[in-house]
């Protein structure tokens, strides 16, 4: 059974210190405390400095972003090279242990939280920069590099690694490949698929396969497509080749301030519709607004509703009348005042205030939770209007800062786990949120992934006959699933409730 | 009786060579009774849209070919979200049509998109020119249904630009040849027509003069297309070289600006063309007509290995230069044995820069012994192997062509 909330009141979750699992597919045995010999293989395989398993470093890794819910591993494995991945892998498939992948533990979901696996993986000693290929425009690189290293290593020759997610200063290629990561620039470059050409997977049963090349085209089925976002669930991938961007020639980042959400998100409509395509465009409300002001003092005008950040990029002939055209554009639909960043330095602090407004508001709470639904772009104004119903009905405070040119939102809900009903309303406002969301056609996630967060929520999107067929794709890398158990498709058919040793927030 | 009489018909033209019975359903729910008929009694079956790659790729026709020409309505289509959603059998011409009173269009351009189902698109993996600045298919798809085993109607993604709930099927079905089920409706990304669409002619002596030009124009430049044409295939532009066409788009200070820095960077021989004879010249270059060739074949490497890939292949080329990709031509007259022979080289060429190679047309005297498709690395076969019987336990879904014999 998936870890959805619903299932959160069954009181046999909490109660089960640690677990024997009969799940549908009748294998997969996890225990509390791994098995003496496979300890000392791994430690064979791994060094003594490979292996974590004193409880209070573990607990360090006992959630990534979505900290709703917590579990640590029984042990922590950090494997140095493809090679010892692969002999983990078969070590434990030998004696149906099931792990979890973990690159730097910044999702949002859960997606590397333990559940029904005793065994964490972390390609966090994996993080070389193998080949950097100006000519042909890719780089090969370890799955545990840092996202932001790889522009760092390339910039300087005028490239870009485009998926630019907002915690890029830790997260990690892999981490990226598992999510499909996105961030602000996926309006104009695509998410984290559209750059990967090739990977190099370690199977669950520990076999190194090579997927796709360099070349754009395949041969065969395209099955790096199915491993990138599949969260985790297909192997660990350990080697990838991305493609590399040219820098455009110039920028042009406006800063346009409303005095109401309902006019910014207008303002996005009528920008995408010129013809427009900007770099970004992104959201901020006035809960974000001052929350950031107050942490970065950027300038930002406290006193307005919204503002959109919007960049353009391209030929700089070109730029100056986009800029024009989208600040026009802006003022019509209730701009109150529409600032350009005059120079790179203004441009990196506009940025610096958007990437780390997660950061910023943490200041307003001592808990928030981040949603990551999407609607079609028309339907900004319509779904900031139920979000701020959502806020008043739940008596939560809910801020929205988010990529508005692709309808993807991330409304953060404020809240104080130490009071479980505050917990709970949290939880219940964020379903209602996406639940929303996909009645106006759009999804669950548009770049953090299902993982435990919104697995009780993927019926809302698919059909029992799509989550087979998907379950399906799983079981053709993974057919014992035993790649991080329990994420992306909920299962019905567990007939045992399933929790690791596992500190639960009270609810 | 799974379908009206007047919806099951004899092949004509290239389904002949494609499928022995045409079917053309009307409804989703007609697709999976086809499916569910097809499993029970062990008989084959695959998409036809032209039947142009099927026609290809098979050795014998399958039993059924469903055609998709009922299916092939927008079903949704908001501008302003710059998402449509549309049956498979509709044609990238006939959606692009309707796109363009809005001033979008979906920019893969596949050779003959009057006749390119997005069915096809999306199955062969077709693209063109343009896949330079707007990608292929795969980029721009967001959203799949297709009918899979048992007849089932399955559907991934979603209508939003940005989506990550569940596995990626638009990725698993997208150059999936009709092996692992009937694609019924696909939605796709658009994009904004550019304002004004330039061209840009310039011949070469040689090859490695053209490539090295292209290298510096695609480094400088975003362009929207750089096509590299030899000396056979020129002609039909009017040229007896090596014809480098690039093609550039924006607003009118940027072509102005794009103008001055391709004469700049190439020398002042440039043959700018207006807007009216560029659009006509670029139709021309993304339908060209490999003329009387008895083997066309694609091949793609890491794109600073084209020209020399190319070089050692020997043959006429239609290159997207900057991209890595060419469709590579033998000469009309070529018997079995030197097609054999010319392949092999072709292949061992493109393997050894790290490339693939797909035969996409053959004349059926020369077809009996080529092997259409590379064969995967074992590691990766295996795994397309048990996709397919996952995907298709009865082994109904075009047998028997595909890699690896899948």
């Amino acid at each position: 059974m998936a870890p959805s909330f619903e299932s959160q009141k069954c009181p046999m979750r909490a109660e089960i210190a640690f677990v024997i699992e009969c799940c549908a597919h009748g294998h997969a045995i996890a225990m509390s405390s791994l098995n003496a010999n496979l300890l000392a293989e791994l430690r064979g395989i791994l060094g003594a400095d490979g292996i974590v398993s004193r409880a209070t470093e573990l607990k360090t890794y006992e959630c990534d972003g979505w900290t709703v819910e917590k579990s640590a591993p029984d042990v922590l494995l950090l494997p140095r090279s493809t090679a010892q991945m692969s002999a983990t892998l078969a070590a434990l498939h030998r004696r149906g242990v099931n792990f979890v992948p973990r690159g730097a533990g910044t999702g949002l979901s859960g997606g590397c939280l333990p559940l029904n696996a005793p065994v964490m993986i972390c390609t966090s000693r994996m993080n070389r920069i193998l080949e950097v290929d100006f000519e042909n425009r890719r780089v090969e690189v370890e799955s545990g590099v840092v996202n932001l290293h790889v522009t760092n290593a390339v910039k300087a020759r005028g490239f870009f690694y485009a998926p630019d997610p907002s915690s890029q200063i830790a997260c990690t290629i892999g981490g990226n490949i598992a999510e499909n990561s996105g961030g602000p620039h996926t309006l104009k470059y695509g998410v984290t698929t559209n750059h990967v050409l090739a990977l190099e997977l370690v199977m669950p049963d520990g076999q190194v396969v090579e997927l796709g090349g360099p070349a754009e085209e395949r041969c065969g089925y395209d099955l790096v497509g199915a491993v990138v976002g599949a969260e985790g669930t297909t192997g660990i991938v350990t080697r990838a080749t991305l493609k590399l961007m040219r820098e455009p020639e110039g920028h042009r980042t406006l800063l346009a301030a409303f005095p109401d959400a309902d006019s910014a998100t207008r303002a996005v409509s009528v920008i995408i519709a010129s013809g427009i395509v900007p770099g970004a465009i992104e959201m901020m409300d006035q809960l974000i607004i001052r929350a950031v002001e107050e942490a970065f003092h950027v300038g930002l005008p406290a006193d307005a509703g919204a503002v959109l950040i919007v960049e353009l990029d391209g030929l700089e002939a070109g730029l100056t009348a986009a800029a024009d055209a989208v600040a026009a554009m802006t003022t019509t639909a209730g701009a109150s005042s529409v600032r350009l960043a005059r120079d790179e330095a203004e441009r990196a602090l506009l940025w610096k205030a958007r990437k780390r407004a997660f950061g910023a508001v943490g200041r307003l709470a001592p808990n928030y939770a981040t949603q990551d639904g999407v609607v079609p772009r028309t339907c900004l104004p319509q779904i900031l209007r139920v979000i701020a119903e959502v806020s008043a009905r739940y008596e939560l405070r809910i801020g929205n800062v988010f990529h508005a040119g692709d309808g993807n939102l991330h409304p953060i809900v404020l809240y104080d786990e130490r009071e479980p009903d505050q917990v709970r309303r949290a939880i219940d406002a964020g379903r209602d949120i996406l639940k929303a969301c996909v009645e106006m056609g759009g999804s669950l996630t548009g770049e953090h992934g299902i993982g435990v967060e919104k697995i009780g929520e993927m019926p809302l999107m698919f059909s029992a006959d799509d989550m087979r067929v998907m379950t399906e794709l799983r079981h053709v890398f993974d057919p014992h699933e035993r790649a991080n158990p329990g994420k992306v498709i909920p299962q019905p058919g567990a007939c045992v409730e399933v929790a690791a040793p596992r500190r639960q927030v009270p609810i | 009786m799974l379908i009206g009489r007047d919806r099951v018909r004899a092949p004509s033209g290239a389904e002949i060579a494609a499928a022995s019975t045409i079917v053309e359903p009307e409804s989703v729910g007609e697709i999976s009774e086809v499916v569910r008929f097809c499993e029970a009694g062990g008989i084959s079956l695959a998409p036809v849209g032209a039947a142009r790659t099927l026609s290809q790729i098979r050795r014998a026709p399958v039993a059924v070919g469903a055609s998709l020409k009922r299916l092939a309505k927008v079903v949704a289509y908001e501008p302003d979200d710059m998402t449509v959603v549309a049956e498979a059998g509709i044609t990238v011409a006939a959606l692009n049509v309707q796109l363009a009173r809005s001033r979008q269009r979906l920019p893969v351009d596949p050779r003959e998109p009057g006749l390119t189902s997005l069915g096809a698109l999306i199955g062969a993996s077709h693209a063109g020119p343009l896949r330079l600045s707007e990608g292929t298919a795969r980029d721009l798809l967001i959203g799949i249904r297709f009918v899979g085993h048992g007849g089932a109607a399955i559907h991934g993604g979603g209508r939003v630009v940005k989506n990550v709930a569940g596995y990626d099927l638009m990725k698993v079905m997208g150059g999936s040849f009709g092996t692992l089920g009937i694609i019924t409706e696909a939605t796709f990304k658009v994009r904004p027509i550019p304002e004004k669409y330039c061209l840009a002619m310039l011949p070469y002596e040689n090859s490695a003069d053209a490539f090295a030009a292209a290298s510096a124009l695609n480094n400088a430049l975003p362009l929207s297309n750089l096509d590299l044409l030899s000396p056979g295939l020129a002609a039909q532009f009017g040229a007896n070289r090596y014809l480098l066409l690039v093609g550039f788009s924006g607003s009118p200070l940027e072509i102005s600006y794009q103008t001055d820095k391709i004469a700049q960077l190439t020398g002042a021989r440039r043959e700018n063309l207006d807007h009216e004879s560029a659009a006509e010249t670029y139709n021309r270059l993304r339908d060209l007509d490999p003329g009387p060739a008895s083997l066309v074949a694609q091949i793609a490497v890491p794109p600073a290995a084209l020209a020399r890939t190319l070089e050692s292949c020997g043959a006429e080329f239609h290159a997207h230069a900057a991209n890595g990709v060419a469709n590579i031509l033998s000469p009309a007259e070529t018997t079995t044995d030197r097609a054999r022979t010319a392949v092999a080289l072709w292949r061992e060429t493109a393997h050894a820069a790290r490339g693939v190679l797909r035969i996409v047309a053959a004349s059926p005297e020369l077809r009996d012994g080529l092997e259409m498709f590379d064969t995967p690395n074992s590691g990766a076969l295996a795994i397309m192997r048990r996709l397919k019987s996952a995907f298709d336990p009865a082994g109904i879904f075009n047998p028997g062509c595909f890699v690896g014999g899948i």
